[in-house]
């Protein structure tokens, strides 16, 4: 695993002496719009040659299923950001949280309740990931040994059976369509803005992208690094908690193989969104357009008869290109 | 030196970065055996030239010949098999591998099997030629002194047959003692007829051991000039094209009331207990080579590590910091020598490496205020002298001047009354580094007591209103520094006598 940080870090950045701060940033900039005109091309291309892609139910897939790995992505980029890479358990937390809102409904505590319950067993799952590597361990094996820990939970908590929800309210909020657009997509959208506000424009946004450029000049300068990965992995907890919700509230039931292959998923949502594994630097919202580009892609794949084998391998190939791309992009001077 | 043979010609050489003209139609001539120094502030594209004969850059222009045939050097391996090596201070020492392994690493070797004692007899030869002969060559290289592994360094590429060596700032992170053993073997490589570039911001060195020197101002460079013929303030008024009249802002006129004071204090680095006193308004330097104990002081007050024993009081309370936070807390402000690990964050704008230690003053509730941080951020930028229109860039693509003028500055937001800074002026150049005195000295002026660390003792005898010197982990002697001879500071921090050991209690 720490040779998988090593690489990530060659592959993403390049060597940093060799590299101006000031292009790479540029370079960042045109590497994101760069994502904005590859998605609008795949759109327009997508809607000429596939008849049923620009329809409004279409859409309207396209982007729920845009909301499930982007709102989680939303939370991965604070941990990405604020310098701890990945958190390998963002699948498994979403499951238990799933599992939880799902057998709270069913034992009948009632809409408001499972939801404030399941959001603080959320936030907290990921409180205590961020505590552990807040104390110096590695961000990657402690979030796989707790993805174990909570897939199995998960497990304990479902009994390994559906669990079903027979609830009219928490229907709704699975299948509503406030002005027509899901309540997921809602979601993602109010989330995409409060993450980049957040970021952007609060002290705990600072002391993430500090903690995030020099951990060790952070430390100097008595900031609370550990706070950074704490409070980015209780946020990325959160966000898990919201997915886990939509998901059971959308289907009516909680099982525990929601989620297949989401952590990959929100990786790479974050490296097409060219979010830097060094941390320090990026934003949000370049882990939503990621996101909702893979989203696309997906769908368009999904209608032209893919099979599951094909679209993982093309996202696959587009997380490649997308890594060595950006690397490029970096190496080549004006 | 028409009467030398001429073993490195380099003509027209010019480089782009982007819209920045690193070197401007450059001419460089090298003859056999000389060592010669290249001099200039940063930027002045001494650097750039060396990369380029290296191999690491490309010029835009210009040709080189090295004994006479044209050569266009394409990568650092095709540098080094034209017999150009280039010692970085970034070594390329593998520290768990023995020196013998090091010196024949990435070499040719023929024999697929090798013993040890093969490896041994073959370098023998080249641990000679750099002074090392006493070393075992079996001991793992990691084991030997920052010194002793930029010697093994120099042996390796001694044994790729480099008839041109680069040195660049070889001794920036040695003690004088070991700086002296560096240049020793400098000196003896080119009595054996190898060339030498020598690149360094110490000027004191170039009289000692360059034979010429070239000076580079603004991508140019200007005809090389005998040593023999210069003296320092010539040096000085050639590199920074203007007669530099006083490098150091004058001493304190008055002192405050007593702000610090360290009883018998012991720390890591230290062998003995160490008192010392910080007044208001004062600045002390702690004189001492490498190993000398002193950055042990200043980091015990600073609470990076938390001193052993004895006591620190901070404005007549007993003060004991367990952490950085805690000093922070009660207003002193460190600053350590090596600013790009945790001096500043370089991948973020000067607005935010300014405020990064003061983020309660740029936010009201948990927001951040724009206009408080431009402001703050402007005002620092004004008094360290730093161009404002630079604040939006980032803080790694900054000159080492104007970094460490930010790592001083972010400080000015917690508003210290005590500044601890290590090696204040490393790697900055001369210009900016009189900037940096001044800073200090106006800064004092205001109230602030500082305590510095510093192996230059130019500096710390100009800079500093008192002087404690320093040696192996013990406290020599402390004086004012009007009082104070440059000869018994150099001899405190490299070999005082039993008689010169003083402890003020």
């Amino acid at each position: 695993m720490k040779s998988l940080r090593i690489v990530a870090d060659l592959v993403q950045t390049g060597p940093p002496e060799e590299l101006d701060p000031q292009i790479a940033s540029n370079r960042r900039r045109q590497a994101t719009a760069a994502l904005v005109v590859a998605l609008i091309v795949l759109l327009i291309v997508a809607g000429l040659t596939t008849p049923s892609f620009l329809t409004f139910e279409n859409l309207l897939v396209v982007i729920r299923n845009a909301s499930v790995t982007g709102i989680v992505a939303l939370g991965m980029s604070y941990v990405t950001i604020s310098g701890n890479l990945f958190a390998l358990s963002a699948e498994e937390l979403s499951i238990l949280s799933a599992c939880i809102f799902g057998w709270l409904m069913r034992a009948n505590f009632g809409l408001s309740l499972s939801l404030v319950v399941t959001l603080l067993l959320s936030g907290g799952g990921g409180a205590v990931q961020g505590g552990i590597i807040a104390l110096g361990a590695d961000p990657i094996i402690t979030t796989l040994a707790f993805g174990g820990f909570f897939r199995g939970l998960a497990s304990v908590v479902s009994q390994n059976q559906n669990i079903l929800l027979g609830s009219d309210a928490a229907e709704w909020l699975g299948t509503g369509r406030p002005l027509g657009v899901p309540t997921q997509s809602w979601a993602f959208i109010i989330l995409t803005l409060v993450a980049w506000f957040v970021l952007q424009r609060t002290r705990f946004g600072r002391l993430l992208l500090l903690s995030g450029a020099n951990r060790v000049a952070g430390t100097a300068s008595g900031l609370r690094i550990g706070q950074a990965a704490l409070l980015g992995l209780t946020l990325l907890g959160f966000c898990c908690g919201i997915t886990g919700i939509f998901a059971a509230a959308q289907f009516g039931q909680a099982v525990a193989n929601l989620f297949q292959g989401l952590n990959f998923d929100v990786i790479a949502a974050i490296l097409v969104g060219g979010i830097a594994l060094r941390g320090g630097q990026g934003s949000p919202i370049q882990a939503a357009l990621g996101a909702v580009f893979i989203s696309v892609l997906q769908n368009f794949m999904l209608l032209h008869d893919f099979t599951s084998g094909w679209r993982t391998t093309v996202v696959g190939i587009l997380v490649v290109v997308a890594t060595c791309g950006f690397h490029l992009l970096q190496r080549r001077r004006a | 030196m028409p009467s030398r043979d001429i073993v490195l010609r380099m003509s027209g050489i010019s480089k782009r970065y982007g819209s920045l003209s690193a070197l401007l139609d450059v001419d460089f001539a090298l003859a056999r055996g000389e060592v010669m120094a290249l001099l200039g502030e940063n930027g002045a594209g001494k650097s750039t030239l060396v990369k380029i004969l290296a191999g690491l850059e490309r010029a835009d222009a210009g040709a080189v010949e090295i004994e006479g045939q044209p050569i266009r050097l394409r990568s650092p391996s095709h540098s080094l098999q034209a017999g150009v090596a280039y010692v970085t201070q970034e070594l390329s020492i593998v520290g768990p591998l023995s020196v013998a392994e090091n010196i024949c690493l990435g070499g040719r070797d023929q024999q697929v099997v090798w013993t040890r004692a093969r490896l041994a007899d073959e370098v023998k030869p080249f641990l000679t030629l750099v002074g090392l002969e006493s070393i075992d060559p079996s001991v793992p290289a990691g084991s030997l002194s920052v010194a002793q592994q930029q010697l093994v360094e120099i042996a390796r590429l001694l044994s790729r047959n480099a008839q041109i060596l680069i040195l660049d700032e070889p001794t920036a992170a040695l003690s004088d003692v070991e700086i002296e053993k560096v240049k020793a073997v400098v000196r003896k490589l080119a009595s054996e007829g190898r060339s030498i570039i020598y690149v360094t911001h110490r000027l004191g060195e170039v009289f000692e051991i360059a034979d010429r020197v070239t000076i580079f101002r603004n991508g140019r460079s200007f005809e090389p000039v005998e040593v023999k013929s210069l003296d320092i303030d010539e040096l000085i008024q050639h590199l920074l094209g203007r007669r530099l009249e006083q490098m150091f802002p004058g001493r304190s006129e008055t002192l405050g009331p007593i702000v610090l004071s360290l009883r018998e204090v012991m720390a890591p680095g230290l062998s003995r207990p160490v008192s010392l006193e910080l007044r208001e308004g004062e600045i002390l330097g702690l004189a001492g080579q490498l190993g000398s104990g002193a950055n042990g002081v200043v980091r015990a007050i600073a609470g990076v590590v938390p001193s052993d024993s004895g006591s620190i009081e901070l404005r007549g309370r007993p003060f004991r910091p367990g952490s950085i936070r805690d000093a922070i807390k009660e207003g002193i402000a460190y600053c350590s020598d090596d600013r790009k690990r945790d001096g500043i964050f370089g991948v973020r704008n000067l607005f935010e490496n300014f405020t990064s230690t003061a983020l309660w003053r740029i936010s009201i509730g948990g927001l951040l205020s724009r206009p408080r941080e431009i402001k703050i951020a402007t005002e620092l930028a004004d008094f360290f002298e730093v161009d404002a229109a630079r604040l939006g860039r980032h803080a790694a693509k900054l000159s080492g001047g104007n970094q460490q003028k930010v790592a001083l500055g972010k400080w000015l937001g917690i508003e210290p009354s005590i500044l601890l800074v290590e090696e204040p002026t490393r790697g900055v150049d001369v210009g900016a580094r009189a900037e940096i005195y001044r800073h200090l000295r106006k800064l004092a002026n205001q109230g602030l007591a500082i305590v510095f660390v510093s192996s230059d003792n130019q500096e710390v005898l100009g800079l500093a209103d008192t002087v404690a010197t320093f040696f192996r982990g013990r406290l020599v002697r402390v004086a004012s520094a009007d009082s104070l001879e440059a000869e018994e500071l150099l001899r405190d921090v490299t070999h005082p006598g039993a008689e010169d050991v003083r402890f003020i209690q």
